[in-house]
């Protein structure tokens, strides 16, 4: 098994495939850093104003506002979405990334070689699942490194503490990581069961990007007109765009979106079904 | 021990309404080069495909040294395969795409080098796969099939794309790897090249068997007789002296094809009509011949 994983890694090094994306990862977690630090600026400066001590109130009243008008929260969530920046577009290339390593071998008759090497099939997409989730997990320690460093510097710069210990903004660091690794594996599943490399690249971006807005859209329409039951709003959990989303975010999606561990499961079993489904087709399937 | 025989054993693939391989048994011997050959469209390519586990027999098995392909333990030290459709990522250098195998069957990334330097590849090592030849293409698939020093090797049509140098070079590397013992199993439609390489043939047409045996065997042993070409500017005079026993077919520019007799009766009788000869030559039917018998009828596409 290690060598296969040593030789998967090495298909992904020996083309420029894996430059590209580091450039794209490194590029988008950059520009999505500046943007939040630059919404994140603006609302720590508005929630500022507005919750400097009024200077009519009484020393308990004063006492109160403070306790009430805390700036924490805001800070560490803005040091979350800070130091996860990299996540939308990050996780995009990890999952085309995913399942390019598999439409690869079909697109340029690869899987010939790969297959006579090892004819154990299932031992295959196991080491390229787990070359998915080593790129992942590469990817998300440098958009994290990068994100991290910038948002440090943002924060001494406005003289306010990083939030590094701040539970917040740990969880939305780990979620992150767990959202990296998920979609790989999609990505790798998707390959799978969609062998033509443009399919594949073309049909991952819409359901990831425009998915969720398509979902959200879809739902409230059918809360609007036709079954107006909070469910209907929860359940939309079940899309993984939607589900990748409740899992990492710090606050609420929306008001009846449920916890970011069902968000988690949704995500993790849509891994292991489509995981297996894959494996499954790739043991049958004829190469030639 | 593994010994290097092949056996397919009713053997059957069903694409659709197709039969491309329909109940298809023989046996490849080790130590000998046999040649796998049949018109288009006749299943070699799945035959070679389904011994290697890349397509899914519907029914009948195929074992390599009593083992099927998919339950050896090291493959490449085993087999080694060249097949169609069968290639590189063109983004990859030939020494990375070699490497990136020697990995995965856990051979020292030198190999590579090694083989690289067996097929004359050397110094286009470092080149992308994109930018390679056919000719050069076939080298890479014949060094890959090499890596793991493979006591059997299956190649569907190597000859593929290659110059006359090279398909030199390679009848004289399989009919050495060939003398060591190792088992040659060799899809082609040069039919001569094949009456040059081949010990033995398989010949199959409508992905069932045609004929299976040794080449000088199935080529001496044919129906098709010896026939005499002569070239003559009075071939009636000829012909009249030949007498009734032959069979012969003439054509406007002079040429006899004469069967039924031997050449040098052909030129004895030339000399008894004191006709004058410009060409006398002995035909003895070769793997054209037996392959065009074998598969007559059966060679259209499906
Ligand atoms: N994947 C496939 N799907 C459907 N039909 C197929 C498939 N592969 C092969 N066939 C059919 O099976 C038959 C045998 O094809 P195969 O490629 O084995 O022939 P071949 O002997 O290698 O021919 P050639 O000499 O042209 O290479 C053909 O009729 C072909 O159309
Ligand atoms: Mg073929």
């Amino acid at each position: 098994m290690i060598r296969l994983i040593r030789s998967e890694l090495m298909k992904v090094r020996t083309t420029n495939v894996w430059l590209v994306f580091t450039i794209g990862v490194l590029l988008s977690a950059a520009i999505m850093a500046i943007i939040w630090i630059n919404v994140g600026s603006s609302q720590i400066d508005e929630a500022r104003i507005m919750f400097a001590v009024p200077e009519e109130l009484s020393p308990k009243e004063k006492e109160e506002w403070i306790r009430t008008h805390d700036l924490g929260p805001i800070l560490a969530n803005t040091a979350a979405q800070i130091y996860t920046s990299g996540q939308f577009l990050g996780i995009l290339f990890v999952m085309l990334l995913g399942a390019i390593v598999v439409t690869n071998e079909y697109h340029h008759q690869t899987a010939t070689a790969t297959f006579l090497a090892t004819p154990k099939r299932t031992k295959v997409i196991v080491a390229k699942l787990i070359t998915a989730i080593s790129f992942a997990g590469f990817y998300w320690l440098v958009t994290t490194v990068f994100n991290g460093v910038l948002g440090i510097l943002f924060f001494f710069s406005e003289g306010y503490d990083p939030q590094l210990g701040d539970w917040t903004v740990i969880r939305a660091v780990l979620m992150n990581g767990l959202a990296f690794g998920l979609w790989g594996i999609l990505g790798v599943a998707l390959g799978v069961l969609i062998r033509n490399q443009i399919g594949a690249v073309i049909t991952g971006s819409v359901l990831y990007v425009v998915g969720s807005y398509a979902i959200i859209l879809v739902y409230g329409l059918i809360y609007a007109f036709w079954i107006k039951k909070q469910w209907i709003l929860s359940s939309m959990v079940i899309w993984p765009s939607m589900a990748s989303q409740i899992m990492v975010s710090p606050e609420k999606v929306y008001p009846q979106s449920p916890d970011w561990w069902v968000g988690a499961l949704v995500l993790v079993g849509y891994g292991i079904v489509f995981g297996t489904i894959g494996t499954m087709i790739a043991r049958k399937r004829d190469v030639s | 021990m593994l010994d290097g025989q092949i056996v397919v054993s009713g053997l059957t693939k069903v694409y659709g309404e197709v039969r491309a391989v329909d109940d298809l048994s023989f046996t490849v011997q080790p130590g000998r080069v046999t040649g796998f050959l049949g018109p288009n469209g006749a299943g070699k390519t799945t035959t070679l495909r389904m011994i290697l586990n890349l397509v899914t027999p519907t029914a009948g098995t195929a074992t390599i040294g009593g083992r099927r392909y998919c339950d050896l333990r090291e493959p490449l030290r085993e087999v080694g395969a060249i097949l169609e459709a069968s290639s590189a990522h063109r983004g990859r250098t030939a020494r990375n795409h070699l490497r990136v195998i020697c990995a995965a069957a856990g051979f020292p990334l030198s190999r590579a080098d090694e083989v690289l330097e067996l097929t004359g590849l050397r110094s286009a090592a470092k080149r992308k796969f994109r930018g390679y030849s056919l000719g050069m293409r076939q080298r890479l698939g014949i060094a890959a099939a090499m890596l793991g020093d493979p006591r059997v090797l299956i190649l569907d049509e190597p000859a593929n794309g290659l110059d006359p140098e090279g398909i030199r070079w390679m009848r004289d590397l399989l009919r050495a790897l060939a003398s060591e013992g190792r088992t040659i199993l060799v899809s082609s439609h040069l039919l001569s090249e094949m009456e040059l390489l081949a010990d033995d043939v398989v010949i199959i047409a409508d992905g069932r068997l045609a004929g299976h045996g040794e080449v000088a065997g199935m080529v001496s042993g044919r129906a098709v007789g010896e026939r005499v070409r002569v070239r003559t500017p009075h071939p009636e005079k000829l012909l009249a002296e030949l007498g009734s026993e032959v069979t012969a077919q003439s054509d406007p520019s002079g040429l006899l094809m004469v069967t039924g007799i031997s050449a040098p009766a052909v030129g004895a009788a030339a000399l008894r009509a004191g006709v004058e000869l410009h060409e006398l030559v002995a035909e003895r039917p070769d793997l054209e011949d037996v392959f065009l018998e074998l598969t007559a009828g059966r060679a259209a596409i499906r």
